[in-house]
Protein backbone atom coordinates (compact mmCIF):
# COMPACT_ATOMS: atom_id res chain seq x y z
CA UNK A 1 0.00 0.00 0.00
CA UNK A 2 2.78 2.75 0.86
CA UNK A 3 4.20 1.48 -2.75
CA UNK A 4 0.74 2.21 -4.55
CA UNK A 5 0.80 5.84 -2.30
CA UNK A 6 3.80 6.39 -3.17
CA UNK A 7 2.91 5.94 -7.06
CA UNK A 8 0.16 7.39 -6.85
CA UNK A 9 1.90 10.94 -5.27
CA UNK A 10 4.26 10.63 -7.92
CA UNK A 11 1.86 10.41 -10.72
CA UNK A 12 -0.23 13.43 -9.21
CA UNK A 13 3.06 15.87 -8.97
CA UNK A 14 4.91 15.31 -12.27
CA UNK A 15 1.91 16.36 -14.59
CA UNK A 16 0.99 19.90 -14.60
CA UNK A 17 -2.56 20.05 -15.06
CA UNK A 18 -3.24 19.06 -10.98
CA UNK A 19 -1.51 22.11 -9.74
CA UNK A 20 -2.94 24.08 -12.20
CA UNK A 21 -6.52 22.79 -11.10
CA UNK A 22 -5.45 23.15 -7.30
CA UNK A 23 -4.69 26.55 -8.11
CA UNK A 24 -7.51 27.45 -9.62
CA UNK A 25 -9.43 26.04 -6.64
CA UNK A 26 -7.80 29.09 -4.52
CA UNK A 27 -8.53 31.53 -6.66
CA UNK A 28 -12.11 30.60 -7.52
CA UNK A 29 -12.82 30.16 -4.07
CA UNK A 30 -11.01 33.63 -2.73
CA UNK A 31 -12.01 35.79 -5.45
CA UNK A 32 -15.81 35.21 -5.69
CA UNK A 33 -15.63 34.97 -1.61
CA UNK A 34 -14.58 38.50 -1.73
CA UNK A 35 -17.00 39.80 -4.33
CA UNK A 36 -19.55 38.52 -2.35
CA UNK A 37 -18.31 39.94 0.83
CA UNK A 38 -17.90 43.58 -0.76
CA UNK A 39 -21.48 43.50 -1.87
CA UNK A 40 -22.72 43.38 1.78
CA UNK A 41 -24.78 45.85 3.29
CA UNK A 42 -23.52 46.97 6.67
CA UNK A 43 -25.71 49.17 8.08
CA UNK A 44 -24.89 50.69 12.43
CA UNK A 45 -26.99 47.72 13.35
CA UNK A 46 -24.87 45.48 12.01
CA UNK A 47 -24.46 43.11 8.39
CA UNK A 48 -27.31 41.24 7.52
CA UNK A 49 -27.21 37.37 7.39
CA UNK A 50 -24.42 34.98 8.28
CA UNK A 51 -20.97 36.40 7.62
CA UNK A 52 -19.20 33.30 7.69
CA UNK A 53 -21.85 32.00 4.69
CA UNK A 54 -21.09 35.14 3.07
CA UNK A 55 -17.73 34.79 3.37
CA UNK A 56 -17.48 30.92 1.85
CA UNK A 57 -19.88 31.75 -1.36
CA UNK A 58 -16.75 31.28 -3.19
CA UNK A 59 -16.41 27.28 -1.83
CA UNK A 60 -19.53 26.52 -4.61
CA UNK A 61 -17.48 28.29 -7.37
CA UNK A 62 -14.36 26.65 -6.02
CA UNK A 63 -15.75 22.69 -6.30
CA UNK A 64 -15.55 22.90 -9.73
CA UNK A 65 -11.83 22.49 -10.47
CA UNK A 66 -11.53 20.59 -7.27
CA UNK A 67 -14.23 18.00 -9.14
CA UNK A 68 -12.88 18.03 -12.09
CA UNK A 69 -9.64 17.58 -10.77
CA UNK A 70 -10.70 14.40 -8.93
CA UNK A 71 -12.18 12.87 -12.05
CA UNK A 72 -9.03 13.24 -14.26
CA UNK A 73 -6.80 11.50 -11.73
CA UNK A 74 -8.17 7.79 -13.48
CA UNK A 75 -10.33 8.76 -16.40
CA UNK A 76 -6.98 10.39 -18.08
CA UNK A 77 -5.55 6.90 -17.18
CA UNK A 78 -8.39 5.78 -19.11
CA UNK A 79 -8.12 8.10 -22.04
CA UNK A 80 -4.42 6.70 -22.85
CA UNK A 81 -4.55 3.70 -21.54
CA UNK A 82 -1.93 4.22 -19.25
CA UNK A 83 -4.71 2.46 -16.41
CA UNK A 84 -3.68 -1.18 -17.79
CA UNK A 85 0.04 0.04 -16.95
CA UNK A 86 -1.30 0.99 -13.47
CA UNK A 87 -2.62 -2.05 -13.04
CA UNK A 88 -0.12 -4.31 -13.98
CA UNK A 89 2.44 -2.70 -11.80
CA UNK A 90 -0.30 -2.71 -8.48
CA UNK A 91 -2.64 -5.63 -9.82
CA UNK A 92 -4.59 -4.87 -6.10
CA UNK A 93 -6.89 -2.87 -7.90
CA UNK A 94 -9.03 -2.09 -4.33
CA UNK A 95 -5.33 -0.74 -3.23
CA UNK A 96 -4.73 1.82 -6.54
CA UNK A 97 -8.51 3.67 -5.86
CA UNK A 98 -7.88 3.38 -2.56
CA UNK A 99 -4.27 5.00 -3.12
CA UNK A 100 -6.20 7.61 -5.82
CA UNK A 101 -8.21 8.40 -2.81
CA UNK A 102 -6.05 8.72 0.20
CA UNK A 103 -3.39 11.44 -2.10
CA UNK A 104 -6.42 13.18 -3.82
CA UNK A 105 -7.52 13.95 -0.16
CA UNK A 106 -4.49 14.99 1.09
CA UNK A 107 -4.00 17.58 -2.12
CA UNK A 108 -7.78 18.91 -1.79
CA UNK A 109 -7.39 19.12 2.38
CA UNK A 110 -4.46 21.31 2.08
CA UNK A 111 -5.65 22.96 -0.69
CA UNK A 112 -9.19 23.65 0.61
CA UNK A 113 -7.79 25.20 3.86
CA UNK A 114 -5.38 27.86 1.77
CA UNK A 115 -9.02 28.20 0.04
CA UNK A 116 -11.17 28.54 2.86
CA UNK A 117 -8.89 30.68 5.16
CA UNK A 118 -8.30 32.71 2.70
CA UNK A 119 -11.91 33.87 2.14
CA UNK A 120 -12.67 34.41 5.61
CA UNK A 121 -9.89 36.51 6.08
CA UNK A 122 -10.90 38.16 2.52
CA UNK A 123 -13.91 38.74 4.13
CA UNK A 124 -12.54 39.97 7.30
CA UNK A 125 -10.68 42.25 5.72
CA UNK A 126 -13.39 43.70 3.17
CA UNK A 127 -15.85 43.92 6.15
CA UNK A 128 -13.55 45.03 9.14
CA UNK A 129 -15.50 44.69 12.69
CA UNK A 130 -18.22 42.56 11.28
CA UNK A 131 -17.56 40.09 13.66
CA UNK A 132 -16.89 36.81 10.85
CA UNK A 133 -14.99 34.20 13.38
CA UNK A 134 -12.34 31.73 12.33
CA UNK A 135 -13.58 29.16 14.42
CA UNK A 136 -12.32 25.39 13.56
CA UNK A 137 -16.10 24.56 12.24
CA UNK A 138 -16.19 27.59 9.78
CA UNK A 139 -12.94 26.12 8.16
CA UNK A 140 -13.08 22.74 8.58
CA UNK A 141 -16.85 22.28 7.56
CA UNK A 142 -16.08 23.57 3.89
CA UNK A 143 -12.46 21.67 3.73
CA UNK A 144 -14.55 18.66 4.24
CA UNK A 145 -17.17 19.61 1.87
CA UNK A 146 -14.44 20.21 -0.67
CA UNK A 147 -12.46 16.86 -0.10
CA UNK A 148 -16.06 14.50 -0.12
CA UNK A 149 -16.49 16.29 -3.59
CA UNK A 150 -13.19 15.28 -4.79
CA UNK A 151 -14.06 11.68 -3.47
CA UNK A 152 -17.79 11.75 -5.20
CA UNK A 153 -16.02 12.74 -8.39
CA UNK A 154 -13.14 10.26 -8.00
CA UNK A 155 -15.99 7.29 -7.74
CA UNK A 156 -18.16 8.38 -10.06
CA UNK A 157 -15.21 8.80 -12.59
CA UNK A 158 -13.77 4.80 -11.82
CA UNK A 159 -17.21 3.65 -12.80
CA UNK A 160 -18.01 5.64 -16.10
CA UNK A 161 -14.18 5.64 -17.15
CA UNK A 162 -14.81 9.06 -19.48
CA UNK A 163 -13.46 12.34 -18.91
CA UNK A 164 -16.30 14.12 -20.60
CA UNK A 165 -19.06 11.43 -19.11
CA UNK A 166 -17.37 11.72 -15.48
CA UNK A 167 -17.04 15.74 -15.54
CA UNK A 168 -20.42 16.14 -17.02
CA UNK A 169 -22.12 13.91 -13.74
CA UNK A 170 -20.13 15.19 -11.56
CA UNK A 171 -21.14 18.91 -12.26
CA UNK A 172 -24.50 18.24 -13.27
CA UNK A 173 -24.83 16.86 -9.91
CA UNK A 174 -23.41 19.66 -8.55
CA UNK A 175 -25.14 22.49 -10.28
CA UNK A 176 -27.86 21.37 -11.94
CA UNK A 177 -29.49 19.35 -9.44
CA UNK A 178 -30.00 22.57 -7.31
CA UNK A 179 -31.24 24.15 -10.43
CA UNK A 180 -33.94 21.70 -10.68
CA UNK A 181 -35.09 22.01 -7.19
CA UNK A 182 -36.15 26.02 -7.71
CA UNK A 183 -38.22 24.38 -10.96
CA UNK A 184 -40.29 22.05 -8.89
CA UNK A 185 -43.62 23.21 -7.52
CA UNK A 186 -44.24 21.03 -4.66
CA UNK A 187 -42.55 22.40 -1.85
CA UNK A 188 -42.24 19.00 0.02
CA UNK A 189 -40.05 17.72 -3.45
CA UNK A 190 -37.98 21.17 -3.67
CA UNK A 191 -36.82 20.59 -0.09
CA UNK A 192 -36.14 17.06 -0.62
CA UNK A 193 -34.32 17.44 -3.85
CA UNK A 194 -32.21 20.69 -1.64
CA UNK A 195 -31.64 18.00 0.80
CA UNK A 196 -30.30 15.33 -0.79
CA UNK A 197 -28.29 17.26 -3.85
CA UNK A 198 -24.40 16.89 -3.03
CA UNK A 199 -23.42 20.47 -3.33
CA UNK A 200 -26.63 21.72 -1.41
CA UNK A 201 -26.57 19.55 1.10
CA UNK A 202 -22.82 20.15 2.40
CA UNK A 203 -23.12 23.94 2.36
CA UNK A 204 -25.72 24.79 4.42
CA UNK A 205 -29.79 25.25 4.72
CA UNK A 206 -32.22 23.37 4.95
CA UNK A 207 -30.02 20.66 6.98
CA UNK A 208 -27.27 21.61 9.42
CA UNK A 209 -23.68 21.60 8.47
CA UNK A 210 -23.12 18.53 9.68
CA UNK A 211 -26.17 16.58 8.84
CA UNK A 212 -25.27 17.84 5.23
CA UNK A 213 -22.02 17.05 5.43
CA UNK A 214 -23.07 13.70 6.31
CA UNK A 215 -25.33 13.73 3.14
CA UNK A 216 -22.54 14.38 1.29
CA UNK A 217 -20.49 11.86 2.69
CA UNK A 218 -22.95 9.57 1.84
CA UNK A 219 -23.03 10.60 -1.86
CA UNK A 220 -19.14 10.28 -1.70
CA UNK A 221 -19.01 6.39 0.02
CA UNK A 222 -21.59 4.85 -2.42
CA UNK A 223 -20.09 6.54 -5.74
CA UNK A 224 -16.60 4.78 -4.80
CA UNK A 225 -18.21 1.78 -3.58
CA UNK A 226 -20.10 1.99 -7.15
CA UNK A 227 -16.58 2.39 -8.66
CA UNK A 228 -14.61 0.29 -6.64
CA UNK A 229 -16.60 -2.59 -7.26
CA UNK A 230 -16.77 -2.25 -11.19
CA UNK A 231 -12.84 -1.52 -11.43
CA UNK A 232 -12.64 -5.12 -9.41
CA UNK A 233 -15.14 -6.68 -11.07
CA UNK A 234 -14.47 -6.34 -15.20
CA UNK A 235 -11.79 -6.01 -17.89
CA UNK A 236 -9.11 -3.75 -17.57
CA UNK B 1 15.58 -26.07 1.02
CA UNK B 2 16.54 -23.18 -0.67
CA UNK B 3 20.20 -23.91 -0.95
CA UNK B 4 19.28 -26.48 -3.77
CA UNK B 5 16.58 -23.65 -5.70
CA UNK B 6 18.32 -24.03 -8.92
CA UNK B 7 18.24 -20.50 -10.14
CA UNK B 8 16.45 -20.27 -13.20
CA UNK B 9 14.04 -17.62 -15.18
CA UNK B 10 10.45 -19.18 -14.65
CA UNK B 11 8.09 -20.57 -17.24
CA UNK B 12 5.05 -19.19 -18.44
CA UNK B 13 1.65 -21.63 -19.16
CA UNK B 14 -1.01 -20.92 -20.79
CA UNK B 15 -3.79 -23.46 -20.46
CA UNK B 16 -6.90 -23.83 -21.86
CA UNK B 17 -7.90 -20.20 -22.46
CA UNK B 18 -11.82 -19.56 -23.17
CA UNK B 19 -12.84 -16.20 -23.49
CA UNK B 20 -15.87 -14.91 -25.31
CA UNK B 21 -16.90 -11.36 -25.82
CA UNK B 22 -20.97 -11.43 -26.48
CA UNK B 23 -21.11 -14.58 -28.69
CA UNK B 24 -17.86 -14.08 -30.51
CA UNK B 25 -15.21 -16.54 -28.73
CA UNK B 26 -12.00 -14.15 -28.87
CA UNK B 27 -9.78 -17.20 -27.08
CA UNK B 28 -10.99 -20.59 -28.24
CA UNK B 29 -8.69 -23.12 -26.26
CA UNK B 30 -5.18 -21.18 -26.31
CA UNK B 31 -2.86 -22.99 -24.81
CA UNK B 32 1.41 -22.92 -25.26
CA UNK B 33 4.31 -22.61 -22.94
CA UNK B 34 7.16 -19.97 -23.01
CA UNK B 35 10.43 -21.36 -21.51
CA UNK B 36 13.62 -19.29 -20.33
CA UNK B 37 16.55 -18.58 -22.37
CA UNK B 38 15.04 -18.13 -25.45
CA UNK B 39 12.66 -15.40 -27.55
CA UNK B 40 9.21 -17.01 -27.94
CA UNK B 41 7.77 -15.08 -31.06
CA UNK B 42 3.98 -15.14 -30.68
CA UNK B 43 2.50 -14.40 -34.46
CA UNK B 44 -1.28 -14.33 -36.09
CA UNK B 45 -3.15 -12.24 -37.68
CA UNK B 46 -4.67 -9.29 -36.15
CA UNK B 47 -7.90 -10.46 -33.95
CA UNK B 48 -6.09 -14.39 -33.36
CA UNK B 49 -6.22 -13.77 -29.84
CA UNK B 50 -2.80 -12.46 -29.26
CA UNK B 51 -3.49 -9.21 -27.28
CA UNK B 52 -6.18 -10.73 -25.57
CA UNK B 53 -3.78 -13.52 -24.21
CA UNK B 54 -1.22 -11.11 -23.02
CA UNK B 55 -3.87 -9.65 -21.04
CA UNK B 56 -4.86 -12.71 -19.54
CA UNK B 57 -1.27 -13.84 -18.66
CA UNK B 58 -1.05 -10.51 -16.96
CA UNK B 59 -4.15 -10.36 -14.73
CA UNK B 60 -6.23 -7.41 -16.69
CA UNK B 61 -8.57 -9.47 -18.08
CA UNK B 62 -10.79 -12.98 -16.96
CA UNK B 63 -11.16 -15.51 -18.89
CA UNK B 64 -14.10 -18.30 -18.97
CA UNK B 65 -11.79 -21.03 -18.58
CA UNK B 66 -8.58 -21.93 -18.47
CA UNK B 67 -5.66 -20.42 -16.69
CA UNK B 68 -2.45 -18.61 -16.94
CA UNK B 69 0.85 -19.20 -14.65
CA UNK B 70 3.96 -17.40 -14.39
CA UNK B 71 6.19 -20.33 -12.23
CA UNK B 72 3.41 -21.79 -11.05
CA UNK B 73 1.18 -18.60 -9.85
CA UNK B 74 -1.19 -16.45 -11.53
CA UNK B 75 0.16 -12.98 -11.99
CA UNK B 76 -1.95 -11.33 -9.45
CA UNK B 77 -1.13 -13.26 -6.70
CA UNK B 78 2.78 -12.34 -7.41
CA UNK B 79 4.81 -10.50 -4.74
CA UNK B 80 5.36 -7.14 -6.36
CA UNK B 81 4.04 -8.75 -10.10
CA UNK B 82 7.06 -6.00 -12.04
CA UNK B 83 9.51 -7.60 -10.41
CA UNK B 84 8.65 -11.10 -11.65
CA UNK B 85 6.94 -9.97 -15.15
CA UNK B 86 7.85 -6.96 -16.80
CA UNK B 87 5.26 -6.20 -19.45
CA UNK B 88 4.49 -4.02 -23.05
CA UNK B 89 1.36 -3.14 -23.53
CA UNK B 90 0.15 -2.31 -27.17
CA UNK B 91 -2.67 -0.40 -25.81
CA UNK B 92 -1.20 1.58 -22.76
CA UNK B 93 0.74 4.51 -24.10
CA UNK B 94 2.14 7.01 -21.09
CA UNK B 95 0.36 10.28 -20.12
CA UNK B 96 0.89 12.96 -23.05
CA UNK B 97 1.83 15.44 -20.17
CA UNK B 98 4.29 13.55 -18.09
CA UNK B 99 7.92 13.03 -19.14
CA UNK B 100 9.46 9.93 -20.01
CA UNK B 101 11.52 10.45 -16.27
CA UNK B 102 8.35 10.98 -14.96
CA UNK B 103 6.90 7.57 -16.05
CA UNK B 104 9.52 5.63 -15.09
CA UNK B 105 9.28 7.22 -11.75
CA UNK B 106 6.05 6.50 -10.87
CA UNK B 107 6.74 2.84 -12.07
CA UNK B 108 9.95 2.57 -9.87
CA UNK B 109 7.97 3.88 -6.88
CA UNK B 110 5.23 1.43 -7.82
CA UNK B 111 7.84 -1.35 -6.77
CA UNK B 112 10.12 0.44 -4.48
CA UNK B 113 13.04 1.48 -6.75
CA UNK B 114 14.31 4.26 -6.62
CA UNK B 115 15.50 7.53 -9.43
CA UNK B 116 18.78 5.80 -9.91
CA UNK B 117 17.13 2.90 -11.36
CA UNK B 118 14.99 5.01 -13.65
CA UNK B 119 18.30 6.63 -15.18
CA UNK B 120 19.93 3.03 -15.80
CA UNK B 121 17.55 2.05 -17.73
CA UNK B 122 16.83 5.38 -20.00
CA UNK B 123 20.32 4.77 -20.49
CA UNK B 124 19.65 1.06 -21.69
CA UNK B 125 17.30 2.17 -24.53
CA UNK B 126 18.62 5.31 -25.64
CA UNK B 127 16.15 7.56 -24.14
CA UNK B 128 18.36 10.16 -21.76
CA UNK B 129 18.18 13.00 -24.39
CA UNK B 130 14.57 12.82 -24.26
CA UNK B 131 14.07 11.69 -20.73
CA UNK B 132 12.42 15.03 -19.87
CA UNK B 133 10.31 15.88 -22.55
CA UNK B 134 6.81 15.14 -22.18
CA UNK B 135 5.65 11.79 -23.69
CA UNK B 136 3.44 13.48 -25.52
CA UNK B 137 5.71 14.49 -28.14
CA UNK B 138 7.85 11.40 -28.78
CA UNK B 139 7.55 9.40 -32.00
CA UNK B 140 5.99 6.19 -31.54
CA UNK B 141 9.81 4.37 -31.42
CA UNK B 142 10.60 6.26 -28.86
CA UNK B 143 7.60 5.46 -26.69
CA UNK B 144 8.43 1.86 -27.54
CA UNK B 145 11.65 2.45 -26.12
CA UNK B 146 10.17 3.67 -23.24
CA UNK B 147 7.67 1.14 -22.93
CA UNK B 148 10.47 -1.59 -22.83
CA UNK B 149 12.65 0.63 -20.33
CA UNK B 150 9.17 -0.05 -18.05
CA UNK B 151 9.42 -3.36 -18.67
CA UNK B 152 12.88 -3.76 -17.27
CA UNK B 153 12.99 -1.78 -14.75
CA UNK B 154 12.40 -4.09 -12.26
CA UNK B 155 14.90 -6.47 -13.56
CA UNK B 156 12.25 -9.22 -14.18
CA UNK B 157 12.79 -13.03 -15.39
CA UNK B 158 10.02 -12.69 -17.45
CA UNK B 159 9.43 -10.56 -19.98
CA UNK B 160 5.93 -10.27 -22.35
CA UNK B 161 6.08 -7.34 -25.21
CA UNK B 162 3.34 -7.15 -27.12
CA UNK B 163 3.79 -5.54 -30.68
CA UNK B 164 7.11 -3.80 -29.39
CA UNK B 165 8.13 -3.49 -33.10
CA UNK B 166 5.20 -1.27 -34.09
CA UNK B 167 6.27 2.06 -35.27
CA UNK B 168 10.10 1.74 -35.11
CA UNK B 169 11.88 2.77 -38.25
CA UNK B 170 14.91 0.05 -39.02
CA UNK B 171 17.64 0.80 -36.74
CA UNK B 172 15.09 0.63 -33.91
CA UNK B 173 13.96 -2.16 -34.96
CA UNK B 174 17.70 -3.64 -35.76
CA UNK B 175 17.86 -2.88 -32.36
CA UNK B 176 14.99 -4.09 -30.72
CA UNK B 177 16.20 -7.50 -32.12
CA UNK B 178 19.57 -7.45 -30.20
CA UNK B 179 18.04 -6.35 -27.44
CA UNK B 180 15.21 -9.16 -27.27
CA UNK B 181 18.10 -11.65 -27.84
CA UNK B 182 20.08 -10.65 -25.35
CA UNK B 183 17.40 -10.57 -22.98
CA UNK B 184 17.33 -14.40 -23.54
CA UNK B 185 20.74 -14.81 -23.50
CA UNK B 186 20.82 -13.40 -19.73
CA UNK B 187 18.35 -16.47 -19.45
CA UNK B 188 15.08 -14.83 -19.42
CA UNK B 189 11.57 -16.13 -20.74
CA UNK B 190 10.27 -13.72 -22.98
CA UNK B 191 7.18 -13.70 -25.16
CA UNK B 192 7.14 -11.43 -27.92
CA UNK B 193 4.06 -10.91 -30.07
CA UNK B 194 3.70 -9.50 -33.77
CA UNK B 195 1.77 -9.46 -36.59
CA UNK B 196 4.72 -9.43 -39.32
CA UNK B 197 6.94 -12.45 -39.29
CA UNK B 198 9.95 -10.48 -40.66
CA UNK B 199 10.58 -8.44 -37.83
CA UNK B 200 10.80 -11.85 -35.89
CA UNK B 201 13.25 -13.14 -38.31
CA UNK B 202 16.66 -14.17 -36.56
CA UNK B 203 15.39 -13.37 -33.22
CA UNK B 204 12.94 -15.95 -32.36
CA UNK B 205 13.88 -19.33 -31.51
CA UNK B 206 10.97 -20.67 -30.84
CA UNK B 207 7.25 -19.75 -32.06
CA UNK B 208 3.55 -19.76 -31.07
CA UNK B 209 1.31 -19.28 -33.86
CA UNK B 210 -2.24 -18.08 -33.36
CA UNK B 211 -5.23 -18.18 -35.47
CA UNK B 212 -8.69 -17.88 -34.47
CA UNK B 213 -8.10 -17.90 -30.29
CA UNK B 214 -6.18 -20.91 -30.77
CA UNK B 215 -2.51 -21.71 -30.99
CA UNK B 216 -2.09 -23.59 -34.34
CA UNK B 217 1.58 -24.26 -33.60
CA UNK B 218 3.87 -24.08 -31.28
CA UNK B 219 7.29 -25.59 -31.58
CA UNK B 220 10.79 -24.18 -32.39
CA UNK B 221 11.95 -22.16 -35.37
CA UNK B 222 14.47 -24.87 -36.99
CA UNK B 223 11.67 -27.35 -36.05
CA UNK B 224 8.98 -25.23 -38.05
CA UNK B 225 11.19 -24.42 -40.96
CA UNK B 226 12.04 -28.03 -41.83
CA UNK B 227 8.30 -29.31 -41.32
CA UNK B 228 7.71 -26.38 -44.24
CA UNK B 229 10.44 -26.99 -46.64
CA UNK B 230 10.55 -30.72 -46.57
CA UNK B 231 9.86 -31.88 -49.64
CA UNK B 232 9.96 -28.96 -51.59
CA UNK B 233 12.02 -28.33 -54.74
CA UNK B 234 11.91 -25.28 -55.98
CA UNK B 235 11.97 -24.87 -59.69
CA UNK B 236 12.98 -21.82 -62.37
CA UNK B 237 11.41 -22.45 -66.00
CA UNK B 238 10.29 -20.17 -68.62
CA UNK B 239 7.83 -22.75 -69.61
CA UNK B 240 6.05 -22.63 -66.31
CA UNK B 241 2.62 -24.33 -68.14
CA UNK B 242 4.27 -27.28 -69.73
CA UNK B 243 6.37 -27.92 -66.47
CA UNK B 244 2.93 -27.65 -64.21
CA UNK B 245 1.58 -30.57 -66.93
CA UNK B 246 4.54 -32.73 -66.84
CA UNK B 247 4.73 -32.77 -62.79
CA UNK B 248 1.31 -32.88 -61.91
CA UNK B 249 1.09 -35.38 -64.00
CA UNK B 250 3.41 -37.74 -62.02
CA UNK B 251 1.52 -36.97 -58.88
CA UNK B 252 3.39 -33.65 -57.62
CA UNK B 253 1.32 -30.30 -56.47
CA UNK B 254 2.70 -27.29 -58.05
CA UNK B 255 2.27 -23.76 -56.79
CA UNK B 256 3.44 -20.99 -58.86
CA UNK B 257 5.54 -18.85 -56.40
CA UNK B 258 6.95 -15.76 -58.76
CA UNK B 259 7.33 -14.85 -62.77
CA UNK B 260 9.43 -18.42 -63.87
CA UNK B 261 8.89 -19.91 -60.50
CA UNK B 262 7.12 -22.69 -59.21
CA UNK B 263 7.43 -24.44 -55.71
CA UNK B 264 6.95 -28.10 -56.61
CA UNK B 265 5.85 -30.78 -53.13
CA UNK B 266 5.59 -34.59 -53.53
CA UNK B 267 8.40 -35.49 -55.99
CA UNK B 268 12.42 -35.61 -55.05
CA UNK B 269 14.46 -32.97 -56.68
CA UNK B 270 16.08 -35.43 -59.18
CA UNK B 271 13.02 -37.55 -60.04
CA UNK B 272 12.22 -33.71 -61.52
CA UNK B 273 14.83 -33.41 -63.37
CA UNK B 274 14.22 -36.92 -65.28
CA UNK B 275 10.85 -35.70 -65.49
CA UNK B 276 11.05 -32.35 -67.41
CA UNK B 277 14.39 -33.51 -69.91
CA UNK B 278 12.40 -36.71 -70.44
CA UNK B 279 9.44 -34.20 -71.69
CA UNK B 280 12.11 -31.88 -73.20
CA UNK B 281 10.68 -28.74 -70.65
CA UNK B 282 13.61 -26.43 -70.48
CA UNK B 283 14.28 -24.90 -67.33
CA UNK B 284 17.08 -23.52 -65.53
CA UNK B 285 17.46 -24.02 -61.67
CA UNK B 286 16.06 -26.70 -59.38
CA UNK B 287 17.09 -26.42 -55.72
CA UNK B 288 15.97 -27.86 -52.46
CA UNK B 289 13.05 -25.11 -51.31
CA UNK B 290 14.43 -23.45 -48.17
CA UNK B 291 11.17 -21.92 -46.35
CA UNK B 292 11.29 -18.53 -44.54
CA UNK B 293 9.21 -18.10 -41.35
CA UNK B 294 7.40 -15.87 -43.12
CA UNK B 295 6.54 -19.54 -45.07
CA UNK B 296 5.82 -20.97 -42.09
CA UNK B 297 3.21 -18.47 -41.00
CA UNK B 298 1.31 -18.45 -43.78
CA UNK B 299 0.76 -21.73 -44.41
CA UNK B 300 -0.47 -22.33 -40.84
CA UNK B 301 -2.75 -19.49 -41.34
CA UNK B 302 -3.81 -20.54 -44.57
CA UNK B 303 -5.16 -23.77 -43.54
CA UNK B 304 -6.92 -21.84 -40.96
CA UNK B 305 -8.51 -19.41 -43.53
CA UNK B 306 -9.22 -22.55 -45.38
CA UNK B 307 -11.12 -24.24 -43.15
CA UNK B 308 -13.32 -21.31 -42.38
CA UNK B 309 -14.37 -21.07 -45.77
CA UNK B 310 -14.33 -24.84 -47.48
CA UNK B 311 -17.31 -24.55 -50.10
CA UNK B 312 -15.81 -21.92 -52.26
CA UNK B 313 -12.36 -24.03 -52.15
CA UNK B 314 -13.81 -26.74 -53.06
CA UNK B 315 -15.85 -25.70 -56.01
CA UNK B 316 -13.15 -24.02 -57.62
CA UNK B 317 -10.91 -27.43 -57.20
Amino acid sequence: MTRALHAEWTKLRTVPGPLWLLLGAVAATVALSAGAASVVRCTSAGCGGDLTGVSLVGVRLGQAPVAVLAVLVITGEYGSGMIRTTLTAVPRRAAVLAAKAVILTGAVAVTGTVAVLGSLLAGRAILPGAGGDLTDGAVAGPVLHLVLIALLGLGIATAVRDSATGIGIVLGLLYVVPLLSLAVGDPHWQRVLRRIAPMSAGLGPPLSPWAGLGATAGWAAAALLAGGLLLCGRDA
Amino acid sequence: MSEFRVVSAPEIVVSGLRKRYGRKPALDGMSFTVRPGVVTGFVGPNGAGKSTTMRVILGLDAVDEGIALIGGRPYRSLRCPPRHVGSLLDAASPHPGRSGRGHLLWLAHAQGLSARRVDQVIELVGLAPVARRAAGGYSLGMRQRLGIAAAVLGDPPVVVLDEPFNGMDPDGIIWMRGFLRSLAAQGRAVLVSSHLMSELQDTAGHLVVAGRGRALADAGVAELIAGASRNRVALRTTATTNATRVLARAGASVTATGPGTLTVSGLPADRIVTLLGRSEVPFTEVSAHRATLEDVYLELTREAVEFRATTPAEVSR
